[in-house]
């Protein structure tokens, strides 16, 4: 069913590929009219909205987990446990309403007008965000949203490490911050795994960043201004693509890309759990 | 007499579980400005919102959102039950013989797509299924290729299939050996013990599944934009009509410049928000079942 699907992919992209060869992915151009096009902003869109969105939510997510497996006990381990599970499996689009009303207003005034009045030379803050739609917007919000995913890969893995490591943390008397540094240290590969993972889930997200990135097609370090992700392009683009020559191919093309991208990144990623869990824990 | 040790181990505890607040802040802001801006829509249009069409754009009525509520719902009955057929088929074959060539294979499958993106499974499904059923004539709704419930029931599949798939296999696995090495050795065939043990064991888990199963259906929006036609002045009558689905209306009425369309947009995320939370509130209190036993 997986080759099914790539091939299928892969057969609606021939036809853009032939004709556009690797130049397909070395311009910035959407201009159906005269049969030009150039797909690299969006991928380029596409990683940096990942990595934002993965920084975010190591951020948010690391903590989280340490905070269920180290500081809360009983009722309260149960009750975050099962927010955390509430918000893993919530629809995304209402992440994406309540995203693009709420959290983009809030990160233009609060966090994006600050750094572009304080740090205009830095070329990544240097454009004024008029909309608030932009690619750091997206990226936080993908963040937020992937926080439940990789917060629970990685609390599986900090509780899978034998009971024998913790003792011996406390033995030599180590505060609990000590021990959590060297238990986190043992954890690192299956935490690298875990952002894998959420980047490669953050690569194909379509409805939050549809909502909030700004569908623009250009190339800009900026982070402030509004771009485009290869899924938000198809998801504006692909229903009217079929009026045009190539159109639809070129989105296939580029979709291709990233499902390819995604895959090897997950399984990758899944290969580093396995290897780290028959090292550690067993 | 704080030691530096000590002062850093309880800054550290502040740092945490500041973060971790802040990490949880997003969903409760979510859930209250969902209700807070969904409620009025709903209060307003009353229960017309479940059995009225759509207003458009200009109109003063609110309508309602009842093509997407019927679609929803008929897309989640369609492809449910195949999902969880064949979700509990393949993790019985994979926990069952965990080393044979072809369960190492369905799990990296299940894995790998599990990572597709939900949007390319949508496009996939479009360029066969759609334009299939678009070359037949009987079954052409328009010139241009529409959706069908078929093809959007069908890329739900696809999306569904490895999540269901991830949770069957995980409550499975979680069968204590000793239960099955008691029921082999009172001369029990392999099948009997599957089908009188093991699924008995976890009866209350494979609930569980289903209802996440149909959550993740029921929220599923990317893998019906090409896939289900986007219907929304009536109801489907065949498998090969266009269909709307609640998260699909959310969509586009969301990104429309229309403030009708909002307000719309608002009561559907309220009501798709709502059963989500019963799903989710059912599920727990299955599971909580499950521990007392």
């Amino acid at each position: 069913m997986l080759l099914f699907l790539i091939s299928i992919l892969l057969f609606n992209s021939i036809e853009s590929l032939s004709a556009y060869g690797l130049s397909l992915f070395a311009k910035t151009v959407w201009d159906p009219e005269n049969g030009v096009y150039g797909v690299l902003g969006p991928i380029l869109g596409t990683l940096i909205t990942s990595l934002i969105s993965v920084s975010v939510s190591l951020v948010l997510s690391l903590s989280l987990a340490i905070t269920i497996a180290e500081y809360l006990k009983g009722y309260s381990k149960k009750i975050i446990s099962s927010i955390v599970e509430f918000m893993g499996g919530l629809p995304t689009i209402i992440y994406a309403v309540w995203a693009s009303e709420y959290l983009v207003p809030f990160l233009k005034n609060n966090i994006m007008e600050p750094l572009h009045a304080l740090l205009p030379f830095i070329p990544l803050f240097s454009c004024k965000p008029i909309t608030g739609f932009s690619t750091f917007a997206a990226g936080v919000a993908l963040g937020i949203s992937t926080v439940p995913y990789v917060a629970s890969i990685i609390l599986e893995a900090y509780e899978n490490i034998p009971l024998t490591y913790r003792e011996a943390c406390y033995g030599i008397g180590a505060t609990k911050y000590e021990a959590i540094k060297i238990l986190l240290s043992l954890t690192k590969p299956a935490i690298i795994a875990a952002l894998i993972l959420g980047f490669a889930r953050s690569l194909g997200e379509t409805t939050i960043v549809a909502f909030t990135i700004g569908n623009s097609m250009t190339l800009t370090p900026c982070l402030f201004a509004p771009s485009y992700t290869v899924s938000a392009l198809v998801a504006s683009q692909f229903a009217n693509a079929f009026l045009y020559q190539h159109a639809e191919s070129v989105l296939y093309a580029s979709m291709l890309v990233t499902t390819l991208t995604s895959i090897i990144l997950s399984l990758y990623a899944s290969k580093l759990i396995v290897d780290w869990r028959s090292r550690v824990v067993v | 007499m704080y030691s530096w040790r000590r002062i850093r181990d309880r800054l550290f505890e502040l740092a945490v579980f500041g973060v971790a607040i802040l990490a949880l802040t997003p969903i409760f802001h979510l859930i209250i400005v969902v209700f807070i801006d969904g409620l009025p829509t709903i209060l307003e249009a009353g229960l017309e919102f479940f059995v009225d069409l759509p207003p458009t754009p200009l109109s003063r009525r609110l309508g309602g959102i009842a093509p997407s509520l019927v679609g929803t719902f008929l897309m989640t009955l369609i492809s449910l039950p195949v999902t969880i057929v064949l979700g509990l088929f393949t993790a019985i074959l994979v926990t069952e013989f965990p080393k044979s060539r072809l369960s190492i294979l369905v799990d990296t499958v299940a894995k790998s797509l599990s990572s597709v993106p939900t949007i390319a499974v949508s496009m996939a499904m479009f360029s066969l299924v759609v334009m299939l059923v678009n070359t037949i004539p009987e079954l052409r709704v328009s010139l241009n290729p529409a959706g069908s419930v078929l093809a959007g029931s069908l890329a739900l599949v696809i999306i569904a299939l490895p999540f269901s798939y991830t949770y069957f296999s995980t409550f499975l696995r979680s069968v204590p050996a000793t239960y099955k090495e008691a029921a082999y050795s009172i001369g029990m065939s392999r099948w009997a013990v599957i089908v009188k043990v093991v699924i008995l064991v976890v009866k209350k888990s494979i609930i569980v599944a289903v209802l996440m199963t149909m959550a993740r259906i029921m929220g599923e929006t990317a893998a019906l934009l090409f896939t289900a036609g986007r219907y929304r002045s009536g109801v489907p009558t065949s498998i090969f009509d266009p269909v709307d689905a609640i998260p699909l209306l959310i969509f586009d009425y969301m990104l429309s410049p229309f403030e009708v369309w909002h307000k719309v947009a608002w009561g559907a995320t309220l009501v798709l928000l709502l059963f989500y939370m019963l799903i989710f509130f059912v599920a727990k209190v299955v599971v909580k079942e499950v521990k007392l036993v």
